[in-house]
C-alpha cells in the first residue's frame, strides 16, 4: 500500500467534526485531512454527508462540535464570506446562481467581489472592463461565451452546471469545492468540465476537493480518495487502495447503491 | 428541510431566564417610590385591564401570524371595523333607551350582544378577505405585507363611507360606570370585564393551541398544502375560519377598546396598532404567551409613565421594545 | 466578438432612445409653466416631481435591495421638518439657510437609517416590517405630540428666502410672470434630475449591482465573498438621505408642514402605491407611478362629484364620491396580485422576452 505522504500542513483539515439535525447526526466526529495542491475525491452512498460537510467547510452550517482549519488556521466560527474572501470557494449540488441576471453578470459579480470593488457606489459598473472581459473570457473556458447575454433562468441544466464552474474560477480560491459538478450535465459536455479540473489540478497551486459519483472519472483524477458512510471516513486512500478497499465495497452494496 | 443555516440550540440557563423575571417584577415595582400605594394599585389594575384590551388585539395578529405565517396588516382596520359594529349595536339599545338604566347584569347582557355582534361582522369580512385575497398571497411574505396594506386602506375607506368621518360618542351601559372598592382602590366594573375577558381568550388559545390539532394541521398546511388535502381536512377551509377567528378577535377588541374610550373614529385602528405591533414584538412574533405577557407590560408601563410624565408614556414603551430586541431579537417568547 | 460589444453589454441602440426620452421629459416638465399658466397644472407637476423622487429612493429600499421598509416616509417628514423648523426659527431666512437643512436632515437620517439598519441585522424581514411600522406611526404621534418644537397638528407655515419668496415677482417674460413659485418651481426641477441621475448611477455601480443580486439570491451573494449586510446598509442610509431631500423639496413647495401631511403612514401607503403601479425595481417606473397617482389624486375627486352631481338627491353616490381613496386601495390590492411587476417590469418582461426569440 502506498500512502500519500501529508508532511506540510494540510490546506483544509477537520477535527473531530460532526453536526446534528435533530437527532441526525449527519457528520460524526469526522477527520480528514486534505493536502495542498491535491486533488482529493471524497464517495459515498446517497446520503452519506457530503455534501454536510462541504457545507460545513465553506460555513453554511456551523458545526454542533469540532473544528476546522485551513492553512492550519482555525475557521470554525468565521462566517460563509469571510471564508470566500479567505479563499475557499465552491461549486453547489443544487444549482445556485442569480437566475434573472444575464449569464456574464453572474460571473462578473464573482470577478467583481475578487477585486474587492464591491462598496464603490460612484462610478459606473462598466467603469472597469477589465472585469467583464475577464468574465467573457472565463465563459469561453467553459464553453458559455455565446450566450453571455442571456439571462441565467434560460441556460439548460448543463449549461448552468457550468456557469456555476465559471463563477467558481472567477473566485479564484486556493481551495475549490466541486460537489457533483458534472451531475445533469450531457455527456458530451462531461469532458471539457474534466479538462478543466485537470488543468487546475495539473497548475499545482490550488487544492481541489470533489464529490463525484462517476467512478472512473475519480479514479482518473484523484490523488487521494476518502470514502464517507454515515457521515463517517471509513477509508481514505490512494484511488487503488480505495479500489481494492472490502470496507468500501461492502458499503457500496450495502448501502444498496451500484454505480457504473 | 428548506432552511441552509443552522444556528446552535441555545443551551437551557435556567437561572438567566429566573433573573430575568426578577429583573422584571422589580421593574414593575419601582414607580412606587414616586407614588404611593394606593395610587399604585389603582394605575396596576388600570394598566392590566388595557393590558388585557391591547392583548386582546395582539392576539388576532399573533394567532394568524404563528399559525398561518401571514402577517395581517389589515388587522388594524377589522379592529377599528369591529368598533363600529359594536357602537352600531349600543347606538341602537342606546336609541331604545335601555342603555340608561341597565344594571350590571343587563349591561353585561348588552355588551354580549354587542361584542357578538362585532365578532361576527368582524369573523365575517375575515372570510371575504381570505376569500378573496389573502389566499392568493400565501407563502410570499411581500406580496401578503402589500395586499394586506391595501385591504387595510380599502377597509378604513368604507368604514368612512359608511359612518362618516367624525368622531361618535359610544354610549356605554350604565352599570359599567360604577365602580366598587377594595383597599382604598377605586376599580371600574369595565375594567373587571376587561380583565376577565382577556384571560378567557388567553386560556381558550392556549387550549386550542396546546390541546387540539388544529395547530399541528394549519402548520403542516403551510408546509405542503397537498398532503393535508389528502389526509382529508379541507385546509382552505381551515385556513380561512383561522384568519376569520383572528379577525374576530381584533373587532372583539374593537368593541372593547371603543367602550374603554367612549369614543370611535376611523382612524382608531393605527392609533392602537402601535401598541399592538409593539406587543407582538416585544414577546415574540407568533407567540400568545409572548403577546400576553408583552401587553401586559405595555398596558402597566403606560399607565405608569402616563401617570408621573404624561408626554413620555409611548416613548418608554418603545425604548422597551429597543431593549429588549437588543437582548433578545426575536422578543421574549419567540422561537426561530 | 470585440471587447467593445462586450463592455456595453446590454444594448447600445435602446440606450440613446432611453436618453432622448428622458431629454424630452425634462424638456417638458421644463417648458410647460410657460405653456400653461395654471398654478394647478405647475403645482401637479411639481409634486409628480417630488413624488418621483420619493418614490424612486423607496424603490432603491424595495425593488434592488428587497427591503420593505415602512419607516421610509418618516425620511420624507423628517427633511420637510428640518426645513421649516430652520426656517420658520430664523429671524432672516437666507440661502444657504436651505443647505443648513438639507444637511440637517442628512445628518439625522444617517443617524436613524444606521439604528435601523442595526436592528434589521438582527430580525427576520417580516419582524423589520412592523418594527419600521411601529417606528413610523411613533414618528407621527412625536409630530403632534412634541408641540412644542413641532408647533403640534396644526403645523408650521414659514415663508423661503431670496427668490425664492412666494411674493416676490421679479419681472415677465413671454407673458409668464417670474416669481419666486416659479423659481422653486426650477428648484425642484433641478434637485429632482440631480438626485434621479444620482440614483441611477447608484442602482449602475458595481455596488448596485451587488444589491440586485443579494434581492435575487443571497445565499449565493454571501457565497461569492459579499458581506450582504455593509450592502443593505448603505442601500438603507443612501434612501433615506434622498427622502429626507424630497421632504425638504415637498416642504418648499408649500411653506407649511403638518405631522398628518408629512408623518401620516397614508403617505407611505400612497409612496408604496406608487412604486407598485410604476413596478418596482425599475426606477423609471416612479415617474410613471407619481405622475399617474397625483394626476388622478387631483382629477378624480372633481370628477366623481360631477358624476354624482348628475344624481343630485343620492346621498349613497355623494358618498361614494366623497371617498376617492377608497378607489385607490382597491386598484392597490389588483395591482398586488395581479400585476405584481408594475407597468414598466412588465413592459421589460416583454422585451425581454422579445429579445431572447432574437438572439437565440
Ligand atoms: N439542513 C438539514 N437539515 C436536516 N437534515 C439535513 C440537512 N442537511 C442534510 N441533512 C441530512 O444529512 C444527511 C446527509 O446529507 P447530504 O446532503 O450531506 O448527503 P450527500 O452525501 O451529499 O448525498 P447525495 O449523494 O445524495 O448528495 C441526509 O440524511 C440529510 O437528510
Ligand atoms: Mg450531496
Amino acid at each position: 500500500m502506498t500512502r500519500v505522504p501529508v508532511i506540510e500542513t494540510p490546506a483544509i483539515e477537520t477535527r473531530q467534526l460532526s453536526i446534528q439535525f435533530g437527532g441526525h447526526i449527519a457528520v460524526n466526529c469526522l477527520d480528514l485531512k486534505v493536502a495542498p495542491h491535491c486533488l482529493k475525491s471524497i464517495i459515498g452512498p446517497n446520503g452519506a454527508g457530503k455534501t454536510t460537510l462541504f457545507n460545513l467547510i465553506s460555513g453554511q452550517y456551523t458545526p454542533t462540535s469540532g473544528n476546522i482549519l485551513f492553512n492550519g488556521r482555525d475557521i470554525t466560527r468565521m462566517g460563509v464570506a469571510d471564508r470566500t474572501r479567505l479563499g475557499i470557494g465552491r461549486s453547489f449540488q443544487l444549482t445556485n446562481i442569480f437566475p434573472s441576471l444575464t449569464v456574464l453578470e453572474n460571473v462578473r459579480l464573482a470577478l467583481q467581489a475578487k477585486e474587492n470593488v464591491g462598496m464603490v457606489f460612484w462610478r459606473h459598473y462598466k467603469a472597469y472592463p477589465k472585469l467583464s472581459e475577464h468574465a467573457y473570457e472565463l465563459l469561453k473556458q467553459v464553453m458559455l461565451a455565446d450566450k453571455h447575454r442571456f439571462m441565467a433562468s434560460l441556460l439548460t441544466h448543463g449549461e448552468q452546471r457550468k456557469l456555476e464552474i465559471a463563477i467558481l474560477l472567477a473566485l479564484d480560491p486556493d481551495v475549490l469545492l466541486l460537489d457533483e459538478p458534472t451531475a445533469g450535465m450531457s455527456l458530451e459536455d462531461v469532458p471539457a468540465i474534466l479538462d478543466i479540473i485537470q488543468g487546475i489540478k495539473e497548475t499545482k497551486t490550488r487544492t481541489i476537493l470533489l464529490v463525484e459519483h462517476k467512478f472512473d472519472m475519480i479514479m482518473a483524477l484523484s490523488d487521494s480518495i476518502a470514502v464517507l458512510q454515515e457521515g463517517r471516513v471509513i477509508c481514505d486512500d490512494t484511488p487503488d487502495a480505495v479500489s481494492n478497499n472490502e470496507k468500501v465495497l461492502e458499503a457500496y452494496l450495502g448501502g444498496g447503491v451500484t454505480h457504473a | 428541510m428548506k432552511t441552509d443555516t443552522l444556528k446552535f440550540q441555545t443551551r437551557n440557563r435556567p437561572f438567566q431566564q429566573y433573573a430575568g423575571w426578577i429583573i422584571g417584577i422589580g421593574l414593575f415595582l419601582l414607580p412606587l417610590i414616586q407614588m404611593d400605594l394606593t395610587t399604585y394599585l389603582t394605575l396596576t389594575v388600570a394598566g392590566i385591564s388595557l393590558g388585557m384590551l391591547i392583548f386582546l388585539i395582539a392576539s388576532g395578529l399573533t394567532l394568524i401570524f404563528g399559525l398561518m405565517d401571514v402577517l395581517n396588516l389589515a388587522h388594524a382596520a377589522f379592529f377599528a371595523f369591529g368598533a363600529y359594529a359594536g357602537f352600531t349595536v349600543l347606538n341602537l339599545l342606546n336609541n331604545a333607551g335601555w342603555i340608561d338604566t341597565a344594571s350590571l347584569a343587563q349591561s353585561l347582557f348588552y355588551l354580549a350582544l354587542a361584542l357578538g355582534a362585532a365578532g361576527l361582522a368582524g369573523g365575517g369580512l375575515g372570510i371575504l378577505t381570505e376569500k378573496i385575497v389573502i389566499k392568493r398571497v400565501y407563502g410570499n411574505h411581500l406580496m401578503q405585507l402589500l395586499v394586506t396594506v391595501g385591504v387595510s386602506f380599502v377597509i378604513v375607506e368604507l368604514l368612512k363611507m359608511i359612518w362618516g368621518v367624525n368622531d361618535e360618542v359610544v354610549p356605554v351601559p350604565m352599570g359599567f360606570q360604577d365602580a366598587f372598592i377594595i383597599f382604598g382602590v377605586f376599580i371600574e366594573y369595565f375594567r373587571v370585564v376587561a380583565i376577565f375577558l382577556g384571560i378567557t381568550i388567553f386560556a381558550i388559545l392556549q387550549y386550542i393551541l396546546k390541546q387540539t390539532k388544529l395547530g399541528i394541521i394549519v402548520r403542516a398546511g403551510v408546509e405542503n398544502q397537498e398532503i393535508v388535502k389528502a389526509t382529508g381536512y379541507n385546509i382552505s377551509w381551515i385556513f380561512t375560519l383561522v384568519f376569520a377567528a383572528g379577525s374576530a378577535l381584533a373587532a372583539i377588541g374593537g368593541t372593547m377598546m371603543a367602550i374603554f374610550n367612549q369614543a370611535v373614529d376611523p382612524g382608531m385602528g393605527n392609533q392602537f396598532l402601535i401598541f399592538a405591533l409593539i406587543v407582538v414584538i416585544i414577546g415574540g412574533l407568533g407567540s400568545v404567551t409572548g403577546s400576553f405577557v408583552g401587553a401586559v407590560i405595555v398596558g402597566l408601563s403606560f399607565n405608569y409613565v402616563a401617570f408621573l410624565w404624561p408626554k413620555m408614556a409611548l416613548g418608554v414603551n418603545f425604548m422597551i421594545m429597543a431593549i429588549i430586541l437588543l437582548i433578545r431579537p426575536k422578543g421574549l417568547f419567540g422561537k426561530d | 466578438m470585440d471587447i467593445k460589444e462586450l463592455t456595453s453589454l446590454e444594448t447600445s441602440g435602446k440606450k440613446t432612445i432611453q436618453e432622448l426620452t428622458i431629454a424630452g421629459i425634462i424638456f417638458v416638465f421644463f417648458i410647460i409653466p410657460w405653456i400653461i399658466p395654471s398654478f394647478r397644472v405647475m403645482d401637479v407637476l411639481a409634486k409628480i416631481m417630488i413624488f418621483t423622487i420619493a418614490v424612486a429612493s423607496f424603490d432603491l429600499l424595495l425593488g434592488y435591495t428587497g427591503i420593505l421598509s415602512f419607516a421610509h416616509g418618516m425620511f420624507f417628514g423628517i427633511g420637510a421638518y428640518s426645513i421649516a423648523l430652520i426656517l420658520y426659527h430664523s429671524d432672516t431666512p437666507s440661502g444657504y439657510h436651505i443647505f443648513l437643512a438639507a444637511g440637517a436632515s442628512i445628518a439625522i437620517s444617517v443617524v436613524i437609517s444606521l439604528m435601523i439598519s442595526f436592528f434589521s441585522l438582527r430580525v427576520k424581514a417580516i419582524f423589520f416590517a412592523m418594527l419600521t411600522l411601529a417606528l413610523a406611526e411613533f414618528a407621527h404621534i412625536l409630530g403632534v405630540q412634541w408641540s412644542d418644537l413641532t408647533g403640534g397638528a396644526d403645523g408650521i407655515s414659514f415663508t423661503l428666502p431670496g427668490i425664492f419668496n412666494f411674493g416676490q415677482t421679479l419681472g415677465t417674460l413671454f407673458n409668464t410672470q417670474i416669481n419666486g413659485r416659479l423659481m422653486v418651481y426650477y428648484f425642484i426641477l433641478v434637485i429632482a434630475v440631480f438626485l434621479f441621475t444620482g440614483m441611477l448611477r447608484f442602482i449602475h455601480s458595481p455596488l448596485g449591482r451587488v444589491l440586485k443580486a443579494i434581492r435575487e439570491n443571497e445565499q449565493r451573494t454571501i457565497a461569492l465573498g459579499y458581506k450582504t449586510f455593509r450592502y443593505q446598509t448603505c442601500s438603507i442610509v443612501f434612501s433615506a438621505c434622498i427622502a429626507s431631500l424630497s421632504g425638504i423639496l415637498f416642504a418648499m413647495w408649500l411653506c407649511y408642514v403638518n405631522p398628518d401631511s408629512v408623518f401620516h403612514t397614508a403617505i407611505m401607503v400612497n409612496i408604496l402605491l406608487m412604486v407598485l403601479i410604476g413596478g418596482m425595481g425599475t426606477l423609471y417606473g416612479s415617474l410613471i407611478g407619481a405622475g399617474f397617482f397625483i394626476v388622478t389624486e387631483n382629477w378624480l375627486p372633481g370628477l366623481l362629484k360631477s358624476i354624482a352631481g348628475l344624481a343630485s338627491d343620492s346621498v349613497i353616490l355623494a358618498n361614494m364620491a366623497d371617498r376617492w381613496q377608497l378607489y385607490f386601495g382597491i386598484l392597490f390590492v389588483l395591482v398586488v396580485i395581479f400585476f405584481p411587476k408594475g407597468v414598466i417590469g412588465t413592459f421589460r418582461v416583454i422585451l425581454d422576452r422579445r429579445h431572447q426569440l432574437h438572439s437565440s
